[in-house]
């Protein structure tokens, strides 16, 4: 079962997570994504992983293609938080250098 | 056009003619009998939808009758309905409890009757509707089954044959798809040049959609590894196929080698994919040390613009090479330790010389760390033994 919640700060969206993020998830999350981008547009989503206990590919599949539609919407994406397993699963596939990531969801929502 | 037929047993000529009339006006089809007897004979010769039948008759009673209809499997869903001169709640309970479906208690209306069966025969073509829905949806899960079944056939085809042997190596595998169908591919091809091109492949998701692209994976790895070269321009190569073909969520990670019998080193690229053990002299069995054949690169189908990088390691003969797709090392257990690479390090350790053995020692060992959570991702384990 996955925990999201999104909010407002500024032109930033906020989108934090906590749960499981795998194949079973990953349709519930990419609706809330879809959405905060499409009505917000927002300058910066910045999505806080600090509750990930563990991603798989389908959820990393998600994130990048939430990359590119706030690419494509003139925005930029930053992710924050991640806890250690997470972190371990996107240097083991080089995703550390493909997104933008923070400490803090403070550093990640000054960093624009 | 009728609306339905039904059969009015009643042994009074006057209850059977009244009740024809009322049935008849109303658009049903309407057959008689006096019995029980002639009941079962007249339903020999056309099945009604509904029966109506008195209770207290010569030859055959009611209840006999309607014990015979309901304990027959052909005649089981005929709607019953008993007519009963004896009121009162225990005389209702008892029709009911053999099994007729309604009861209406004598002295009636005709058009209570009517009303009755109106209402049945709405029950009735809810249920026809029902059963035929459900033959549609059991006829639609047997084809989605059977489709699954051959693709998942072919995709086993699509695994290099055992026992697997190319120039300088022999190798073997263990394909556990999670559902039937899955994700993970791997090829091992002899190359002109003498060299054998080596990899293994996890596409993200799951199921069909996997499967496909699984194939795909593996066509382009072909076609790259025999245009010639070194694993990096192959992993370029199939990066920018896979961005072409695939939606943005989709992606694979990989982990591709080039193996040259007269050389002592093996080149690789490692794209996203757990990093293969080298096992040092590891087709000899008993103990042995391992390495971890590290690398760092971007998963193929992600962004045609990301670079790879290109390794060396020593790769001698008696070594071993051990590949594997995540679903081997991440099942989460219940105290929520997964085995992960260094798990199977340990499990490497110590393995048979003979492949096949030390194949089945894998995921044996590895399921024994795991349980009782069972494999939930799908799994692939290929072993490459270098002659000695």
């Amino acid at each position: 079962m996955l925990n999201i919640q999104t909010r407002q700060e500024g032109a930033a969206s906020v989108v934090s997570i906590q749960g499981k993020v795998n194949f079973e998830v990953t349709a519930q999350l990419r609706d809330v994504i879809r959405e905060t981008v499409a009505t917000v547009q927002p300058k910066l989503l910045v999505i806080n992983l600090e509750g990930v206990s563990f991603i798989d590919s389908s959820g990393l599949g998600l994130l990048v293609a939430a990359r590119n539609s706030v690419d494509k919407s003139g925005g930029k994406l930053h992710l924050s938080c991640l806890p250690a397993p997470v972190k371990k699963t996107f240097d083991q596939t080089n995703l550390t250098n493909y997104f933008s990531i923070f400490a803090t969801e403070q550093d990640a929502l000054r960093g624009a | 056009m009728a609306k339905g037929s039904v059969l009015v047993v009643d042994d009074e000529a006057p209850i059977r003619d009244i009740l024809s009339f009322y049935l008849k006006r109303a658009g049903y089809q309407v057959l008689t009998a006096a019995n029980g007897m002639e009941a079962l004979e007249e339903m020999g010769r056309s099945r009604p939808d509904l029966i109506i039948s008195d209770l207290r008759m010569p030859e055959m009673t009611g209840d006999e009758l309607c014990k015979r209809v309901k304990s027959e499997p052909s005649t089981r869903d005929i709607y019953f309905i008993i007519l009963s001169a004896m009121d009162g709640t225990a005389s209702r309970i008892g029709g009911l409890s053999l099994g007729a479906d309604d009861m209406i208690p004598k002295p009636f209306h005709a058009q209570e009757v009517l009303a009755k069966v109106d209402s049945s025969f709405r029950l009735i073509e809810m249920q026809k509707e029902i059963k035929r829905q459900n033959r549609e949806l059991t006829s639609f899960q047997q084809k989605v089954q059977e489709e699954m079944a051959l693709a998942a056939a072919l995709q086993m085809g699509l695994l290099p044959k055992l026992p697997g042997e190319t120039r300088g190596a022999k190798y073997t595998h263990r394909y556990l798809p999670a559902a039937g169908i899955g994700g993970d591919i791997y090829a091992i091809i002899p190359l002109a040049d003498g060299s054998t091109a080596m990899m293994i492949a996890d596409v993200s998701g799951h199921g069909v959609t996997a499967a496909l692209i699984s194939a795909m994976v593996k066509t382009s790895f072909e076609n790259q590894a025999r245009l010639g070269g070194e694993p990096l321009g192959w992993a370029q190569g199939m990066n920018q196929d896979l961005c072409r073909s695939t939606l943005v969520e989709q992606f694979a990670t990989a982990w591709l080698g080039r193996l040259d019998p007269t050389s002592e080193k093996l080149r690789y690229v490692v794209a996203g994919h757990c990093a293969p053990l080298r096992i040092v002299g590891g087709a000899r069995g008993g103990l042995q040390r391992s390495e971890v054949l590290r690398g760092k690169g971007f998963m193929l189908g992600l962004d045609p613009q990301l670079p790879f990088r290109e390794n060396e390691a020593e790769f001698l003969p008696g070594d071993r090479l051990v590949l594997y797709t995540d679903g081997l090392v991440e099942v989460e257990r219940e105290d929520r330790t997964m085995l992960e690479e260094a798990g199977l390090r340990r499990i490497c350790a110590e393995l048979p010389g003979d492949i096949e053995a030390a194949a089945d020692a894998v995921i044996a060992q590895t399921r024994s760390h795991n349980q009782p959570a069972p494999f939930l991702d799908d799994v692939t384990l290929v072993i490459l033994d270098r002659d000695s």
